[in-house]
């Protein structure tokens, strides 16, 4: 841990960093507006379904995968298209209804990652390498279209803390510029800014990391607002790939209260959102 | 081919022939070398795994995939040496295993061009091969990667409120692969749950190839509660308990999880592990289907499989076992 962050880490508290980030992530989902999960994101999964069993009753909750709306899983399945995921849902929809909710304007907000994150909020996860390939990538789903149509974004990312090399350099999560710009931030591949672009969507709107939290300021940049209590803003600094901007003032991430802590832990009984906390973050332990 | 040509072969066709039952090998023949591939289902469902197989058992190359978020069934094409094009828009285990192996070394090694695509950005070049259209516009992808990566997308101007829009060419593919549940001899298919792309895919495609877990007569397909994809877009359908394993095909069974860390852990080894450990015991050592049913466990797999439906415990204990890859 100390080599990620220059603060101790404390591993006594009872809230693990997965439920730290699920409640920062739920805390960006309005009420009354339609969001969509895509898959392979179980945090965003239990972000929405808390946000929809506390401070959003009237979210329209559509699952990545089975495109089923507002269902009741009994509990996560470690993959996304499976039965147990639609379970208690009235009805689904199917590709082409989902993703034209989108272009005509009816997605209010929608998850997104990438293995590099930009700081104007555009992310990779189609491939590394600039002029050669030198890492494929899984590939962005649904997320290139959806980031330009959705009304906001919530990105996120469980590697924003690198350790370094032998030679003391990070491999960033969060850079300078992606390597292939696979979702869109709030500038285009040659530099335009979104709004020049006339899409639905207003772009990014948060960054939910391991170490804390950014907002988007008036240009479209990147900018830490929160940290995690175990974390400081140096440690950030050393850990992000472009010039850290900071918020007027930096917080501290809250926890989720122990009724919320419940409701993550009923949701997912088999811990699955724990594959997505990297192996060195599963012992970061914070009071709730 | 022509834009021309592509869109006239995929909207003009009409299959009508009585009895469109065949058998598995016959309907992987239907498959040819260099072929723009639709596979349908998604993730770690409906993937129809035995057509896969049966294709790699005759040894076909070259193929082309498009679609949206797939996973074990483009690795193991991919694996085996049978892909030279990808144009999914996902190949992965999403977090549960991680990044597709096979997948990423083809891709990698120059094996397999990397022409990766996005959710609705097939969905209208799909639409517009359903329509009878060229093309079919959109709004999104201008200001991302892709259009740099697809010379074939083009902007225009809307005539009629003068914003930018990208316009994104008809697809038709050569040959959808599918699985279902139901499906009756005449060719209607019967999908539970989420179709993903599949009827996209049937009216689109040049020939359609299903597996189902059972042929039933048209009318319990009706009470079943209809038909997902009718018999005229349909080239043959074969009967094929268990096509989909080890995806899942609910309501007859869920996703075998220890049966994909077993792959992963072979894909992961390399290619010649993974022609050692997978390819040999699982595809080409298997005569048939049949085969590879005995070789996955017989009746003991199908059962434990067919589980979930008994409650959430057994649902989830499909799942609990510790797995390493």
């Amino acid at each position: 841990m100390t080599h990620t962050r220059t603060t101790s880490t404390r591993t006594t508290g009872t809230c693990t960093l997965g439920e730290m980030m699920i409640g920062a992530i739920a805390r960006t989902i309005e009420d009354g507006t339609l969001a969509f999960h895509g898959y392979g994101s179980p945090l965003v999964q239990l972000a929405l379904h808390v946000a929809k069993r506390t401070h959003a009753p009237n979210l329209v909750l559509v699952a990545g995968a089975t495109y089923a709306v507002d269902p009741t899983p009994p509990f996560l399945s470690p993959t996304s298209n499976d039965w147990v995921m639609d379970r208690g849902a009235a009805l689904s929809l199917d590709i082409e209804e989902l993703f034209d909710l989108a272009a005509a304007g009816r997605m209010g907000r929608m998850f997104l990652s990438g293995l590099q994150i930009d700081r104007w909020g555009g992310c990779n996860v189609t491939s590394l390498g600039r002029d050669k390939l030198a890492m494929k990538l899984p590939g962005g789903g649904g997320g290139c279209n959806l980031s330009c149509d959705v009304d906001r974004v919530t990105l996120w990312t469980t590697g924003h803390g690198s350790a370094p090399d032998a030679s003391g350099r990070r491999r960033h999560r969060l850079v300078e510029a992606c390597d292939f710009v696979t979702s869109l931030g709030h500038r285009g591949v040659d530099g335009r800014d979104r709004r020049a672009l006339g899409h639905r969507g207003r772009g990014p709107q948060w960054i939910v990391t391991d170490l804390g939290v950014f907002d988007f300021d008036a240009e479209g940049h990147a900018r830490l607002c929160a940290v995690h209590p175990d974390v400081s803003i140096d440690d950030v600094r050393a850990n992000t790939g472009f010039e850290l901007r900071l918020a007027d003032t930096v917080a501290q991430v809250p926890p989720p209260d122990r009724d919320t802590l419940a409701l993550i832990r009923r949701l997912d009984p088999l811990n699955v959102h724990e594959h997505e906390i990297q192996a060195r973050d599963r012992d970061r332990r914070f009071d709730a | 081919m022509s834009a021309r040509q592509a869109i006239d072969g995929g909207a003009g066709r009409v299959e009508t022939r009585a009895d469109k039952r065949l058998g598995l090998d016959d309907l992987a023949a239907m498959v040819a070398d260099g072929d723009v591939v639709a596979v349908g289902g998604g993730l770690s469902s409906r993937e129809p795994m035995a057509i896969l197989r049966a294709m790699l058992r005759r040894g076909v190359r070259d193929l082309r995939v498009v679609g949206s978020a797939h996973g074990i069934d483009v690795d193991l094409l991919c694996g085996a040496g049978a892909v030279s094009a990808s144009s999914e828009s996902y190949v992965g285990f999403e977090q549960d295993f991680g990044i597709a192996p096979n997948y990423r070394r083809a891709c990698e090694e120059g094996a397999v061009r990397v022409d990766d695509s996005c959710c609705y950005t097939v969905v209208q070049q799909l639409r517009a091969a359903v329509q009878g259209l060229p093309f079919m516009p959109m709004r999104s992808a201008r200001g991302t990667g892709f259009p740099g990566l697809h010379p074939e997308y083009k902007t225009m101007i809307c005539p009629y409120t003068g914003e930018e829009l990208l316009l994104v060419p008809a697809l038709v593919p050569d040959v959808a692969i599918l699985h279902a549940q139901y499906g009756d001899a005449h060719g209607n298919l019967r999908i539970e749950g989420p179709p993903v792309l599949d009827r996209l895919f049937a009216k689109a495609s040049r020939r359609v190839v299903a597996s189902v877990e059972q042929i039933v007569p048209t009318e319990r397909l009706v009470e079943l509660g209809g038909v997902t994809i009718p018999y005229f877009y349909v080239t043959a359908v074969a009967e094929v308990p268990m096509g989909a394993h080890p995806t899942a095909c609910y309501p007859f069974y869920g996703y075998d999880r220890p049966h994909t860390a077993d792959y992963y852990a072979a894909a992961r080894g390399g290619r010649e592990r993974f022609a050692a450990d997978y390819l040999a015991p699982f595809v080409h050592g298997c005569a048939d289907h049949a085969a590879y049913r005995r070789r996955i466990g017989g009746e003991e797999t199908d059962r434990r499989l067919a589980s979930w439906s008994t409650g959430t415990e057994a649902w989830m204990s499909l799942y609990r076992e510790a797995v390493d890859a």
